[in-house]
């Protein structure tokens, strides 16, 4: 019986324009709780995904228990004893706890024809004590915390996985301490510790202390590629964030080179903007051609500062205004009237009517512009189209092609293209280059460059620290909701992700 | 998961995704009126007098008035099930006003309907629910006002017909029902190309979240959408009440899914963003095509209805834009 | 205020999930009694009112299963056109020679269990949304059933039925009784047997619900069939109480039935309520409208009392978090 009950061996896993897995090798052993840490976009969720069997694997070897697995889906997965919480979760909320937990096996508890509730009961009890979990089994789910919905989805895949009785199964955790207080989490990992014997943990999250404290071994990934591992005990932070952000910059990846000064006239002035529950005051302001970049982890309140800019959500306070004027946004509109475009992160779902065609797409948000009376003059409006066409470099093969048929890359530029065929002054771009290939990152990286230079203020939050620092000529960072502090990133001084990763986490 | 880039499914060329998609259901549409005036002709010599012509031609601009606002509904995604009783409503309200207040009877029917459809619109975009059982409430509501009005069917006395030539009467030789539908007709292309509110009806229609983070007025769309479908509701039942020289409650029941098998049919998408005046225009003559053709080629009437229930299954199965929804309920 | 005997009934009333409707009953109750002096709470018109409730019960339940499942079922007039037609058909009559007696029961039921199972193939085999192919196939059938019986009444001769139907046990019409055996049944079914519960499971979440191993399209085939049999038995009880079938008898039918499943508290986006709310629902109705008829209030305010009602219960049940954007 070797130590290593699951082998991953020079993994490559590509999509469309990116290689997600470079060579990816990795090992859980038997009893033991595995960290794996590294940021957005670092191929944790593609890994795992190969692991539970929704992925495939290009190349590579994948062995389980010493024998090669064939994991066709995650249902297989299961039934070889691998399994996965997801941090969406997936309990259904109008079924009790019970009943979400035995969903699809509820033959087991027949007699006479019928299911027994009683029986029912018995075993949900059962289950749930052994993450002590103390809430009645005939609860809604809907009517639970998050933290307690945490816990039974836990529960239920102990349960499922034990149905399948294979030896030493393997749960693998997605970022379950996001939703859980000081004192859940210790009571989180006393279980897991108990689970160890019989069961082996991945556990993945961001909180590097809690990954440090309570794992047996660390394995960290960056950009696609396996780092390093180590036992825990001889991890420290310092070392394993350096790990994973890396060092310094190379190549001008995000021509930093061509970054230039931003003038000295104020666009954005936001005071005190609050959200109850989301974000404490918070105060910065954007000038003219400068690119402010809004760094944080999950729950760190940076994504709600941008919705309350852009409408998305009303903020609870504080004044936002725009050149000199004050604006009071409580809906996209308002921000677009005020000069306040929002490009969102999922750009095919969010940002294109894809039954209609490019031409249409670009022109949305400049249809009263192009009017002659009371009539929409098409032609200025298939100038303007063409005019962006060209400037980004979009490729399709007429302007009357529904944006349903481009390719991913090109629809982000009709989306950007609209944007900038407005009038907004201030940008905000989440997450510019998520979901985009290599080859196309670069344009954007250039784009965002010029547009800065023409004069655009925007706002950017990014995937990865080193594109934070690379594109912005500053740096705000937020933490559990409130400020902390702001970084200048000039040209010729860009700060290291390494002694900025500190204030992050 | 954060940070996965999409992989976008059987994407191999940079260009061209998903050839499907290419064909415009507005073919589908032509082939299927050509197919029908064919065999319909086949069937009974007489199908293409110009009598007979000048009669579909009539029968679809009553379903082209109604199927023009329909469409609007349909393109933003709802549907509006009261055109019918709203119809019904028009025709009694007319023939009671015409002996009243002669002509003032025509614009004040159809500022009912465009009110009527504010009213759903309303109910659709801020009391939140959803078009479809909103206007089978308030088409049931119309039903009930109409019979308030008048229980038994109101006939047009002598005295008042001639101030129905505006339907029934010829200009230059044209009927005058076909001129009214010609120009609701171009009034609403006009309206879903070259004028804002009907273009943004397409947008809200095809991404409606999308529309909104573009800063666009929902409400106000649908309100419009809405009004639109009262506004085509209220000329059909003018149109119907003239044509029959009486109104009465129940007249416009067949018209809920004549409607909108004429939206359908011609092409429209019901999943919205795709489709239009040109659409409806093709599907209502289709519709009329065929009822007049089943019925001069001798099929019985309620098989009609088979017929055409089976047509409009074909006809959403066709041009039902799948990938918008994940799932089908 | 501190009523505790007081608080502990309501407590308990209110966990059956149906409280609402009791306490609508209550004031329509009320309403009612006041406007037509006492007549209304008479045992006369109380048994008539439980012998007018029972069919439209019976149609309520099959139609909320689909609906709690996340669909639609438009195609009930439909449907209780041709099993009606069928049902005069093959019950001795002047027309055909078939005379099959109490077979025709286990018959009807096939019947709208096949037309159901078009429906449910519909949608999950074809993607139809089922809004669009439920209505496409009412007209179809509907022509069938004209075509069949040629667009005439068909006389039964046949008075077993009327007899057992229009009879009572106990001061309590048949029918009613009939309604509340299968009430029963069916809240067994949805709260004690793997597919009921799946149902739900679906109603709440169907993606999820597949993930989870949830056979989807199964069960929503085995819906779609349970709920034409309850149209074809329902189609059945119309016609032999009359004595009568003609493809007629299904109209009037989906609106009442589709109000009925909203107020008695049946949720339209999938994955609230049960057989016990589209029968208390339906119960509501039948007693709203015959007080609506004692107090003489005029016959097609009705249709507008009914349609405001119908749009209020779906405003208040609805989970607007579910459609986002409504359609």
């Amino acid at each position: 019986m070797s130590e290593n009950i699951l082998e991953l061996n020079n993994i490559v896993k590509t999509f469309p324009g990116v290689i997600a897995l470079k060579n990816v090798s990795m090992s859980v052993r038997r009893n033991e709780i595995l960290g794996l840490v590294g940021e957005n976009g670092a191929g944790k969720s593609t890994l795992m995904k190969i692991l539970i069997g929704l992925y495939q694997p290009d190349s590579g070897e994948f062995l389980l228990r010493g024998e090669p697995a064939m994991l066709k889906d995650p249902d297989s997965a299961m039934r070889a004893g691998i399994g996965m919480v997801f941090q969406e979760g997936c309990m259904i909320p109008n079924l009790t706890v019970m009943e979400n937990i035995f969903l699809s096996h509820e033959e087991n508890f027949r007699k006479y024809g019928l299911l027994s509730r009683s029986s029912m009961v018995r075993e949900a009890n059962k289950v749930l004590s052994a993450v002590k979990l103390h809430v009645d089994p005939n609860t809604l789910v809907a009517e639970l915390s998050a933290a307690d919905k945490q816990m039974v989805e836990i529960a239920r895949l102990l349960w499922l996985l034990r149905q399948y009785g294979q030896e030493n199964p393997i749960l693998i955790l997605d970022e379950p301490t996001t939703v859980l207080l000081r004192e859940e989490v210790q009571t989180l990992f006393e279980i897991l510790t108990e689970l160890k014997k019989s069961a082996s943990i991945v556990f993945i999250s961001h909180r590097l202390e809690e990954v440090i404290e309570n794992t047996d071994r660390i394995v960290i990934l960056k950009d696609g590629e396996f780092v390093k591992e180590m036992p825990s005990h001889e991890a420290d932070m310092a070392r394993v964030e350096g790990l994973l952000v890396g060092h310094g910059f190379s190549d001008d990846r995000y021509h930093e080179s061509d970054q230039n000064e931003p003038a000295d006239e104020i666009m954005l002035e936001v005071k005190d903007l609050v959200h109850e529950g989301q974000f404490a005051p918070i105060s910065f302001t954007l000038r003219r051609g400068e690119v402010l970049s809004l760094v944080g982890l999950i729950g760190s309140g940076k994504e709600e500062v941008c919705r309350c800019l852009s409408g998305l959500a009303p903020a609870d306070g504080g004044t936002v205004a725009v050149q000199g004027k004050r604006a009071f946004i409580r809906t996209p509109k308002d921000a677009i009237r005020a000069g306040i475009g929002y490009i969102p992160v999922d750009r095919r779902s969010d940002g294109l009517a894809l039954d209609l065609n490019v031409e249409e797409n670009i022109n949305l948000l400049v249809l009263k512009k192009y009017q002659t009376g009371p009539f929409s003059n098409l032609k200025s409006e298939h100038q303007n189209a063409k005019f962006w066409v060209k400037e980004n470099n979009i490729k399709t093969p007429s302007l009357r092609t529904r944006t349903a048929n481009l390719s991913g890359g090109n629809q982000q530029k009709v989306v950007l293209s609209k944007w900038l065929s407005s009038s907004v002054k201030v940008l905000i771009v989440d997450h510019p280059t998520r979901g985009i290939d290599v080859g196309a990152k670069d344009e954007i990286y250039r784009r965002l460059r010029s547009l800065s230079d023409e004069g655009m203020s925007i706002i950017v939050m990014c995937d990865t620290l080193e594109e934070d620092i690379g594109l912005s000529h500053r740096m705000i960072i937020m933490k559990d909701g409130a400020f902390v502090r702001e970084v200048p990133c000039p040209r010729s001084e860009k700060p290291r992700p390494v002694d900025i990763i500190g204030y992050v986490v | 998961m954060s940070g996965e880039p999409t992989p976008a499914a059987g994407e191999k060329k940079p260009l061209l995704v998903n050839r499907k998609r290419q064909f415009p259901a507005i073919y589908f549409a032509l082939g299927l009126l050509v197919l029908f005036i064919v065999l319909f002709s086949i069937g009974n010599k007489g199908f293409l007098s110009a009598y007979n012509v000048r009669n579909i031609g009539m029968s679809a601009s009553i379903l082209l008035a109604v199927g023009l606002g329909q469409v609007c509904t349909i393109l933003t995604g709802g549907i509006d099930l009261s055109v019918g009783g709203l119809m019904s409503l028009v025709s009694v309200l007319f023939m009671v006003l015409l002996p009243m207040v002669g002509y003032w009877a025509y614009p004040i029917c159809i500022l009912v309907g465009v009110f009527a459809g504010y009213l759903n619109g309303n109910l659709l975009s801020r009391v939140r629910i959803p078009s479809f059982i909103a206007t089978l409430g308030t088409g049931g509501i119309f039903v009930s006002v109409a019979y308030l009005i008048s229980p038994v069917a109101i006939s047009a006395p002598k005295a008042i017909q001639p101030l129905l030539e505006i339907v029934n009467g010829t200009t230059f030789g044209v009927r005058n029902i076909l001129i009214i539908g010609a120009l609701m007709f171009v009034g609403f292309l006009v309206l879903e190309r070259y004028t804002i509110i009907g273009r943004h009806i397409f947008y809200v229609g095809s991404n409606v979240r999308m529309s909104w983070l573009s800063g666009l007025n929902v409400t106000r769309i649908k309100n419009v959408a809405f009004s639109l479908s009262g506004f085509g509701a209220a000329v059909a039942g003018i149109m119907l009440a003239s044509r029959q020289y009486s109104g009465y409650p129940t007249i416009g029941t067949v018209y809920i899914l004549n409607s909108i098998a004429t939206v359908v049919v011609g092409g429209t998408a019901m999943t919205g963003g795709a489709g239009g005046a040109l659409n409806t225009l093709i599907g209502a003559i289709i519709m009329s095509v065929l009822q007049n053709g089943m019925t001069v080629v001798g099929i019985d009437v309620y098989f009609q209805q088979t017929l055409l229930g089976l047509l409009i299954i074909l006809s959403v199965a066709v041009t039902f834009d799948r990938s918008k929804l994940a799932i089908i309920k | 205020m501190n009523n505790i005997p007081g608080r502990k009934i309501l407590a308990r009333i209110s966990k059956t999930g149906v409280g609402g409707q009791l306490f609508s009953l209550l004031l329509i109750l009320i309403l009612f009694v006041v406007g037509t002096g006492g007549e209304y709470i008479s045992i006369r018109n109380i048994q008539t009112i439980l012998g007018l409730a029972g069919i439209p019960i019976i149609i309520a339940m099959g139609l909320h299963l689909v609906i709690v499942l996340g669909a639609m079922d438009l195609s009930v007039e439909g449907i209780i056109a041709i099993c009606g037609v069928l049902t005069g058909l093959l019950l001795r009559n002047k027309i055909t020679p078939f005379d099959i007696g109490f077979w025709i029961v286990p018959i009807v039921m096939a019947a709208g269990a096949m037309i159901g199972w078009v429906n449910g193939a519909l949608n999950t085999k074809l993607r139809m949304p089922s809004f669009i192919s439920t209505l496409g196939m009412s007209w179809a059938f509907f022509g069938v059933a004209i075509l069949i019986s040629g667009g005439k009444s068909i006389h039964i001769l046949d008075d077993r039925f009327q007899r057992i139907i229009n009879g009572e046990i106990i001061g309590i019409p048949n029918i009613l009784l009939i309604a509340v055996v299968l009430l029963v049944i069916f809240q067994l079914l949805q709260t004690r047997t793997k597919f009921g519960r799946h149902v739900y499971a679906i109603g709440g979440d169907e993606q999820l619900a597949k993930q989870a191993g949830v056979k989807v399209d199964r069960v929503k085939i085995i819906s779609f069939m349970i709920a034409g049999l309850f149209y074809g038995l329902s189609a059945l009880l119309l016609v032999t109480r009359l004595s009568s079938a003609a493809a007629r008898i299904g109209n009037n039918t989906l609106f009442p039935a589709m109000t009925a499943v909203a107020v008695g508290g049946v949720a339209l986006t999938g994955g609230i309520g049960g057989a016990k709310n589209a029968a208390l629902g339906a119960l509501i109705i039948t007693a709203l409208n015959n007080g609506l008829v004692m107090m003489k209030v005029i016959p097609y305010a009705q249709d507008a009392v009914n349609g405001l009602v119908l749009i209020v219960a779906v405003a208040l049940t609805i989970d607007r978090k579910k459609l986002g954007f409504i359609k």
